[in-house]
């Protein structure tokens, strides 16, 4: 082929089509749930042939065969002689993953193998034969097939003629060759134009074919030698757009003469997609159709303007803690100015690294999709929010908590489908995803409309466990229950499954969550179903955080974690079982000593309440300054693993303030580290 | 001499583009559209000597964009060569009475698409002639 294997054509190929394959997961699974979806198969349609373009430019022959195999089994249900049953959408499904295997191979530099049989074999129409793919890049590929194998169809028999009563004016023929040459193209434009272009003055004044459209010329097969021997015929004496240019008698011979015939129906508007208009609805749902306005941008070098801008802040608010304050100086005043520019370059910068949760939402139906196959069960996934903004880390730090909760509604939380209707509710189940903007952060919940989970069962297994004892078992509230499941080595399956895994799922979605900065709820009805609300802040370049003193230190401490602030009063501060704790809200809340772990001696007149891990701590600390919102810098290589040290940050009187990792602060279990317990 | 190349799938433009300069059209101002609409605003608002259109597209296809250009006193006369997936007759006998130039089958080669534009030009000449 002409075309070389140009890897920058390459690249630019398999970004665009993965984008394509992407949507398409999706797409296919809300297929079949609504097969009757015209714009929708359109669409799906759509996407694998125009991967299949594509990859025949390249040269990638096994993406050709095995979209064009797609395509025609999609193209058979746009005709609506097949449904797109379960079996069809599996083998579909399987062909996407194989042409993002394939993609992945290719962009590795390995060589594609080709589609297995089997499965090219169950994207066929049992007892039809296939259409030949594309591949070769010489003289265009007749459409081979056997005709007998469309002429025992009786559907397809009634179908065509139904087709031939509708187009009566015109003769019956026998098998069709739907493609035509080159010479007969000609020949048709001279047919049709004389010797004129198309869209030009007509010779001698006759109105060209465009105007006035010529009648329907016939489709069927006819050799390109009787196709030009006819034009000849014609020639000269055919006005364009008074003679119809097809005479039956060629017709006969031809269909000796050329054998090959489609399986496909013949008529027009069924023989191939490209006649049919591609609805809006089905672009804007692919979304990626604004080329020619976006620009891709390596994600490391918007990491770097992120941080320049955010460098350019921490200047600013240097200046403007030097700057003389209501002498309306012209200083102050170019200060002020610098103060709202680099404000809303930051905005603009953030914006640009968000995006929308529905890319990561669009990944689910399948998921849930295949899972419910597996188990046999009958859900929905509804989505809901997809155009809410997220910033780009917390987009692909969300994917497997996510998928983990997603696998643990319908594997623990929708009952099967039988049990449902005992229950007296519908069948299938429903499981909920939403996403929405509060503020400064992104909630989403996770929602089934399942058995739900009961609290005596969450504390009798709690103590089964050895996670606590009975008393402490039952001192929980409910809501403390569900938090049960984030504990790590508990899981409500009485039976280890393959699919939500061993036990170990919830507590590392917990973990995952609070990393970015989210908190986690459950909330459950027995019989009803559960819900679990996830909370994680918009963006983690910029972090709010609560700036304290300890001594001589100015610690930042991450607002997600920051429960309240109060100041100590006498006798507030008490011990119990060993422990410092404060009387606080008519609970024992106990005490870490922020100073002796960050190496500062402090007083200690207040307390900020903190979470970490599990457990609720109240931390000393000499004087609440207020809040902020800072940009974390990392620490040098030698510091950079300490544990609960996020970085650091500049504050706007030049001093370096020590960001808190409050998650880092505790073990894997939860605990918090031993050197901020405090002892008696 | 100015091109519009027209394909919802900008691998595919790129393709038709370099084709397009491999040809030697390298003197070529070789212009972008999405879909039929994005092409039919460039084309009322700059004047071209080509359009090369993709048949499948969202919005408005080649086909349609094909019927508005030659419903366009101004723009009839400009020449359409259609690509298409497939070798399909039913299409292009309906495009041919649309008024279109030439079409090609994907995946060609730039010598299939010189063939392809030459006729063009040479019908063009005649016509002119």
């Amino acid at each position: 082929m002409s075309v070389e294997l140009d890897n920058e054509l390459l690249n630019v190929f398999l970004i665009e089509a993965r984008e394509l394959l992407e949507s398409l997961g999706e797409q296919l699974v809300d297929l079949e749930s609504t097969p009757g979806d015209v714009e929708l198969l359109n669409a799906v349609f759509r996407a694998f042939h125009t991967v299949k373009g594509g990859a025949g430019f390249l040269g990638l022959n096994p993406m050709v065969e095995l979209c064009h195999r797609a395509e025609d089994l999609l193209n058979e249900a746009r005709n609506g002689a097949i449904v797109l049953d379960a079996g069809f959408m599996d083998a579909l499904l399987e062909s996407l993953d194989l042409l993002n295997d394939m993609m992945r191979a290719a962009d590795g530099g390995v060589p594609i193998e080709a589609a297995p049989r089997s499965l090219l074999d169950r994207l066929l129409i049992p007892g039809r034969a296939a259409t030949a793919a594309p591949v070769a890049l010489a003289a265009p590929v007749a459409v081979a097939a056997s005709a007998p194998a469309r002429a025992h169809d009786p559907i397809e028999d009634e179908f065509e003629a139904m087709l031939d009563a509708a187009r009566s004016d015109r003769a019956p023929t026998p098998a069709p060759s739907g493609t035509i040459s080159d010479d007969e193209f000609e020949a048709l434009l001279d047919s049709l134009y004389g010797t004129a272009a198309p869209g030009s003055e007509p010779v001698g004044g006759v109105p060209p074919a465009a105007a006035a459209p010529a009648p329907a010329t016939d489709p069927n097969a006819i050799s390109d030698d009787e196709f030009e021997a006819l034009l000849d015929s014609l020639h000269g004496t055919a006005a364009p757009g008074t003679t119809p240019i097809a005479a039956p008698e060629p017709v006969a011979p031809a269909a000796a003469v050329a054998p090959t015939a489609t399986p496909v129906a013949p008529a027009p508007a069924s023989s191939t997609d490209d006649t049919s208009p591609k609805p809006k609805a089905a672009t804007e749902k692919r979304g990626a159709q604004t080329a020619d306005t976006t620009v891709r941008v390596d994600t490391h070098r918007l990491d770097g303007l992120v941080d320049a801008a955010g460098e350019l802040v921490l200047v600013r608010n240097r200046l403007s803690n030097l700057a003389p304050r209501g002498t309306n100086d012209p200083m102050e005043r170019a200060i002020g100015e610098l103060e709202r520019v680099a404000e809303d370059l930051q905005n603009a910068v953030l914006r640009m690294r968000m995006q929308p949760v529905g890319k990561l939402f669009s990944r689910f139906p399948r998921i849930v999709r295949d899972l419910a196959r597996q188990l046999g069960k009958e859900i929905e996934l509804v989505t809901e929010g997809e155009d809410t903004d997220i910033d780009r880390t917390v987009v692909e730090a969300l994917a497997d908590p996510l998928v983990h909760l997603l696998r643990n509604a319908v594997d623990h939380g929708i009952e099967m489908p039988d049990a449902r209707a005992r229950e007296g509710k519908p069948r299938a189940g429903t499981v909920r995803l939403a996403a929405g903007q509060f503020g400064d952060r992104i909630v989403i919940t996770v929602t089934d409309d399942g058995k739900g989970m009961d609290p005596e069962v969450l504390r009798r297994k709690a103590v089964e466990k050895g996670l606590m004892d009975e008393e402490q078992a039952a001192r929980l509230d409910e809501r403390e229950c569900y938090e049960i499941v984030f504990r790590p080595g508990f899981s409500t399956a009485s039976q280890v499954s393959d699919i939500s895994g061993r036990g170990v799922g919830m507590d590392v979605v917990k973990t995952k969550i609070v990393e970015l900065g989210g908190t986690l709820s459950i909330d459950s009805r027995v019989g009803h179903g559960s819900t679990v609300r996830l909370s994680v802040p918009l963006t983690l370049a910029i972090l709010r955080v609560l700036m304290v003193r300890v001594g001589d230190r100015l610690l930042s401490l991450p607002m997600s974690n920051v429960a309240e602030v109060f100041e100590l009063v006498p006798g507030q501060i008490q011990e119990l079982d060993g422990r410092i704790v404060a009387a606080h809200r008519q609970r024992a809340l106990p005490l870490a000593d922020l100073g002796r772990w960050a190496g500062a001696a402090g007083k200690g007149g207040h307390v900020v309440v903190v979470q970490i891990g599990h457990q609720t701590l109240g931390c000393l600390v000499d004087e609440v300054l207020g809040r902020e919102d800072v940009m974390a810098k990392p620490l040098g290589p030698f510091l950079k693993d300490v544990p609960g040290v996020a970085g650091a940050t500049i504050t706007g009187d030049g001093r370096i303030a020590l960001v808190l990792d409050l998650a880092g602060l505790a073990d894997d279990g939860g605990q918090v580290l031993p050197s901020l317990r405090m002892a008696v | 001499m100015k091109i519009l190349v027209v394909d919802d799938f900008s691998t595919m433009r790129r393709i038709v583009r370099n084709l397009l300069v491999e040809l030697g059209f390298t003197n070529t101002l070789i212009q972008e559209a999405e879909d039929g609409n994005a092409a039919l605003a460039m084309l009322r608002s700059q004047s071209f000597d080509l359009v090369v259109t993709d048949w499948n597209m969202p919005n408005m296809t080649g086909i349609e964009l094909l019927r508005a250009i030659r419903a366009d006193a101004a723009l009839k006369a400009l020449p359409v060569l259609m690509v298409t997936a497939e070798n399909n007759r039913d299409q292009i006998i309906a495009a041919a009475q649309s008024g279109v130039n030439g079409y090609v089958v994907k995946p060609f080669t730039a010598v299939t698409l010189k063939e392809k534009l030459d006729k063009i030009f040479e019908r063009l000449a005649a016509a002119a002639g």
